[in-house]
């Protein structure tokens, strides 16, 4: 079985030449240009251009005050993300274990919207923002649900998140539930019987044994929150104005439906890059401590 | 014990309630859609007064949804299959072929998987477009495979360590060739990492809706998401047609899922506990 020499290396490279080339072409390549080109002045239409340094950067954080909200605004729904869809996804890990003939059910219909597409989710919510919450408010004593949820940017931040939650909750249901069928039952039934009521047996048993599902998804969360684009797309397409504009938005519209400036949009999109990199290894790095510390 | 049972309706009621919340959307989407824009706005909560598949229909006719979502099941198909047979090739010599080389190109692989896709989404379509992969529904099924390799190799690599060497030796000694091994003995073996590969690639191809944006220009290459976006983006808005091509995109999927919930939730924790 053991082959020798350079036979070795021609059947792997065989076996993976296919995946390669085209991870290659389609993902590792793109990624250095990307990084060449925000030290460009590009502007995708002229086939000239030069090496500019940082310039693109320096304009970024001190000449671009739009891209700057972007920034801003996306820390905002990625701070309310992080906690809310990890306690709430928890919340209802927690109560579906702690069913017996129903958990099944339940499982299926809190993961059901994770299988569509965020913007056929955002498209949808639309429907039910704009129609249906309205008829619903002036026939039905819901009156709350008669605000300008698109329309104002008070409400459509929480427009953003109603549907982003709606979305993605039943995802990090599924972790957290596979984590909570690895707490083992005769931890809980030792807590019991030295007389932990239900809220220690959480802190004290429960949640130190899930530390591992956390920490997944509070990357995933994180991860995935400072990509958002297709749920505020498809509700408020960033406005009112630039209201709701988030960072992946405003290089896509640097990009490609302004100005064409590919260079500079570039530098964006590896700043969006690093931000996520900072926050994901931080949070590895503090999540991890505490798993092994439990 | 009456306190108990208490809280165990409390649950219920509370469990109960949340689901009706995640149902109520797609419910108001499938119920609405087979009413006229009439019908909808004297209520949207009432049932139709007759099931009446007129705006399917006149999807059908007049927004051309057949050839979208032809192009959106060969998308599919073309990238899940490529993606299969790329991927599972990799992953198997990455994983039988001890190191240095490659040990880096498994990282190569692995490490791309955080890079987000709008950081690549420029510089791709100047690639796409210098290989004429843009514009055509066959270059994005090839722009799926090399973006959709990274997570399938890294998959598939973890997968192929829990097969015994024993079978590869005595197929070996047997007098078999590398790739009729692979043909005969490993890939039946790679069967449950890749019905679950192939359908969380599925949920992501067929979901998908930036990178088509961003490729595709030409309507007759449409895929059924961004025929609904077109759609959704007109001034003014026929939420009957919009609800029913919405309805469209989410049937496959939703089928998908009453079939393979199992796979799907598995393939979730697999490549969360992993990663």
């Amino acid at each position: 079985m053991v082959q020798k020499g350079y036979r070795k290396y021609v059947s792997l490279l065989a076996f993976v030449a296919p995946a390669f080339i085209l991870y290659a072409l389609f993902l590792l390549i793109p990624t250095i240009n990307g990084l060449y080109y925000s030290l460009t002045n590009w502007n995708g239409l002229n086939p000239s251009y030069q090496f500019v340094g940082l310039d693109n950067f320096i304009e970024l954080f001190t000449e671009d005050p739009y891209f700057l909200d972007s920034i801003w605004f996306t820390l905002k729904y990625v701070v309310c993300m992080v906690i809310f869809q990890n306690v709430i996804a928890l919340l209802i890990a927690v109560l579906i274990e702690s069913r017996t003939k129903s958990k099944g059910l339940f499982r299926t219909l809190f993961f059901m919207p994770n299988m569509l597409s965020l913007i056929i989710s955002a498209f949808m919510w639309t429907f039910i923002f704009t129609q249906v919450f309205p008829q619903l408010a002036e026939r039905t004593v819901l009156t709350f649900l008669g605000q300008a949820w698109i329309g104002d940017p008070k409400f459509s931040f929480l427009a953003i998140l109603i549907v982003s939650l709606w979305n993605g909750v039943g995802y990090m249901m599924i972790i957290y539930l596979a984590g909570l069928q690895g707490v083992p039952q005769h931890l809980k039934e030792a807590a019991v019987i030295d007389g932990a009521n239900i809220y220690q047996q959480f802190w004290h048993v429960t949640l130190p044994m899930i530390t591992h599902a956390i920490t997944i998804c509070l990357f995933l969360t994180l991860n995935g929150a400072f990509k958002v684009y297709e749920v505020v797309y498809g509700l408020t397409g960033g406005g009112p104005g630039r209201s709701t504009q988030v960072i992946t938005m405003n290089i896509f519209e640097e990009a490609f439906s302004n100005n064409y400036r590919y260079g500079y949009a570039s530098a964006k999109s590896v700043i969006l890059f690093l931000i996520v990199l900072v926050f994901t290894v931080i949070q590895l790095r503090l999540t991890k401590r505490k798993e092994i510390e439990s | 014990m009456r306190r108990k049972q208490l809280a165990s309706w409390g649950v219920n009621l509370f469990l109960t309630l949340g689901s009706l919340i995640a149902l109520f959307p797609i419910y108001m989407a499938v119920l609405n859609s087979f009413k006229s824009d009439g019908e909808m706005f004297r209520s949207f909560i009432a049932l139709p007064e007759s099931i009446s598949f007129a705006n399917y229909i006149e999807a059908f006719t007049r927004l051309d949804m057949l050839s979208s979502s032809l192009n959106s099941a060969t998308v599919s198909m073309l990238g899940i299959l490529g993606i299969l047979l790329c991927a599972s090739l990799a992953g198997y010599k990455l994983s039988r072929t001890p190191g240095r080389l490659s040990g880096f190109l498994f990282l190569l692989f692995i490490a791309s998987m955080l890079v987000p896709f709008h950081s690549i989404m420029i510089p791709l379509t100047r690639m796409a477009k210098a290989l004429h992969a843009s514009g055509s529904i066959y270059g994005l099924s090839f722009i799926y495979i090399g973006l959709g390799v990274n997570m399938a190799v890294f998959l598939y690599h973890g997968f192929v360590k829990s097969i015994p060497r024993e079978l590869e030796e005595a197929a070996y000694i047997d007098g078999c060739g590398e790739l009729k091994m692979y043909v005969k003995v490993i890939f039946p073996l790679l069967l449950p990492i890749t019905v679950t590969i192939a359908i969380l690639d599925f949920l992501w191809i067929w979901n998908d809706f930036l990178l088509p944006l961003i490729m595709i220009t030409d309507t007759s290459q449409y895929t059924l998401i961004l025929s609904t976006n077109v759609l959704f983006g007109e001034y003014n808005k026929e939420w009957s047609l919009i609800l029913a091509s919405l309805v469209l995109t989410a049937i496959p999927v939703l089928i998908i899922y009453a079939f393979f919930q199992r796979y799907i939730m598995e393939g979730i924790t697999e490549g969360a506990v992993k990663g």
